[in-house]
């Protein structure tokens, strides 16, 4: 079977709130697919009814090929989960608590690989009270792939992750994908989505608003924008008049949307060379994810 | 086989966080220990037996019996709602349902550690209680006091189970619990002898869940001959511990209470 998750029309209610409204989408098994959305956009409950927590009140979900809620032993053997937020006893150290979940799976890996993946081997014997929270967030990881998972679920895993952290963590996930596993990841970093993701759902109050390949995303918020600081000595109106550029002023910045990237840029050039201006502040900007969302849950002004 | 195997594993991870905890040896051992010597002091002197049922029974082996009995009910039904709870509302209980553990070892982990921690607490009472005011037991003895503790730890910890919906929070589990034990232990013989109770309290506590197996074990303790076994206690606390069990299995929840 090609796809590892199946999600047809799913829609979820909490009184008269619905908190997932007719979603559909697949995963692809060996991908990574994200679930993109602000908080209560429904992106948790979404996960949690696919990995057996909360019932559909309508439609089908299929997860490597089972309805979670029906999901065994056997099944839960094949799943790695990483919840929003589950502590641990602080009193164990970090080898003791990874190793106990070991016992539960059928094919664990081994206690010591799994730390070194998560980059917690120094931690090994220290106590969960004594880490930080995103070092206890990386014992999460640990418990989530310790059972050599075929589909791994992430819920918001790099929330209170340093820079740094998040890196490093984006590294091991490769990994993982490159040794062949799936993986639903939520989150609302737009830019841990776009360096992740083979795919992106973006949730919006309920809905899947867009949805595809980050680069097929990013094509849906339009083009390329120029900008650059205003100074006194340039007519902007004239500018926009020879160039066949409409530009924009915004307090001190001045931009456009480039149509035609290559000659735009070089009509806008030749003419500020030949008026004798200088550009400050220059820029070409490619749209990014933020740009998209903003776009396809209308928060953009 | 792969249960138990798992239940023994749970047990000996709950055992590790007990030795690493100061409030569980304090409340678990220090305490019904200081609570043995302090009433012996102050009683043992004045009187030499108390009737309990209908026997006299020595002074040491009262209080070595009752408090014995209240430290195991302490340890046993506070143990489990505050593990309970707290596992519970930190989302550990979630965290395991989704992994392919049997849902069963997480319970039988419990009551498997809590059965090792209640015979720890018995020796060290059994041996405070020998080396320091001289009581010997018959070999009998031995034999009824585990069946006793097997009675006590069932029924107990089926009660703490009913309860864990009531409680939300794990800080309320750790004050609910030691309270309701220290009030049943005032009518149940524990730490005042029963006849300084009025007569109508004294029926109604052989009705809970503690006065008969402290009445129990204090007669096994004091007892020169026979086996120490009577069928009241398995009575009276079997009921508790099957309606317990069958509350639990309805009320029980993985998922986190506090929203």
């Amino acid at each position: 079977m090609a796809n590892v998750i199946e999600v047809e029309g799913l829609t979820k209610r909490f009184g008269s709130l619905v908190a997932v409204n007719d979603v559909s989408f697949t995963v692809e098994r060996g991908e990574i697919f994200g679930l993109l959305g602000k908080n209560g956009a429904g992106k948790t409950t979404t996960v949690e009814i696919l990995e057996g927590y909360q019932s559909p009140d309508e439609g089908r979900v299929q997860v490597l090929g089972v309805d979670p809620k029906k999901g065994g032993g056997a099944w839960k053997d094949r799943v790695g989960l990483v919840l929003q937020d589950s502590d641990f006893d602080p009193s164990h150290t970090v080898t003791e608590t990874v190793k106990l979940f070991a016992g539960f799976f059928s094919h664990p890996k081994s206690v010591a690989e799994t730390l070194e993946l998560v980059g917690l081997s120094d931690k090994a014997n220290v106590r969960i009270g004594r880490l930080s929270g995103g070092q206890r967030r990386r014992v999460d990881v640990a418990l989530g792939i310790i059972g050599s998972p075929e589909l791994l679920f992430l819920d918001e895993p790099t929330t209170g992750f340093d820079p740094s952290a998040r890196r490093e963590f984006w590294t091991m996930l490769e990994g993982l994908r490159t040794a062949g596993t799936s993986i639903l990841l939520t989150t609302h970093y737009m830019e841990e989505a776009q360096h992740l993701c083979d795919r992106i759902a973006i949730l919006a109050a309920g809905r899947i608003v867009a949805e595809g390949t980050s680069t097929s995303l990013i094509a849906l918020a339009g083009t390329t924008t120029v900008r650059f600081d205003a100074v006194g000595a340039l007519d902007v109106e004239a500018l926009s008049r020879e160039t066949g550029i409409a530009f924009r002023v915004e307090g001190d910045v001045v931009s456009a949307t480039l149509e035609h990237v290559q000659s735009d840029l070089l009509r806008l050039l030749q003419h500020v060379e030949r008026a004798g201006h200088e550009l400050d502040g220059l820029e070409v900007v490619r749209p990014t994810l933020d740009d998209v969302f903003l776009d396809v849950t209308g928060e953009r002004t | 086989m792969r249960f138990i195997r798992l239940s023994l594993r749970q047990a000996e991870y709950n055992l590790v966080a007990y030795t690493r905890s100061a409030r569980t040896v304090i409340f678990g051992v220090l305490m019904p220990v200081g609570f043995l010597a302090l009433f012996n002091s102050v009683f043992g002197g004045k009187f030499k037996t108390i009737p309990v049922d209908g026997h006299n029974i020595s002074t040491i082996a009262f209080y070595t019996g009752g408090l014995t009995t209240y430290g195991v009910m302490l340890g046993t039904f506070t143990g489990i709602l505050v593990a309970i709870v707290g596992a519970r509302e930190a989302g550990w209980l979630k965290r395991f349902r989704g992994t392919p553990m049997p849902s069963g070892v997480f319970l039988a982990g419990e009551i498997l550690y809590l059965f090792v921690t209640s015979l720890g607490l018995i020796i060290v009472m059994l041996a405070v209680s020998h080396f320091g005011y001289h009581l010997s037991l018959r070999a009998d003895a031995y034999l009824a006091i585990f069946c006793y503790t097997v009675l006590g730890v069932f029924a107990f910890s089926a009660m703490g189970l009913a309860l864990t919906r009531l409680i939300t929070t794990s800080e309320m589990a750790g004050s609910v619990g030691p309270f309701a034990v220290v009030i049943l232990s005032f009518i149940s013989g524990v730490f005042l002898a029963p006849n300084l109770l009025p007569q109508w309290l004294l029926t109604f506590s052989s009705y809970l869940p503690l006065q008969p197996i402290v009445s129990g074990m204090q007669h096994a303790i004091a007892l020169s001959s026979g086996s120490g076994l009577v069928l009241r206690p398995f009575i009276v606390l079997g009921i508790w511990g099957v309606v317990s069990f069958v509350i639990a299995q309805f009320n029980f929840t993985w998922e986190p209470q506090r929203q």
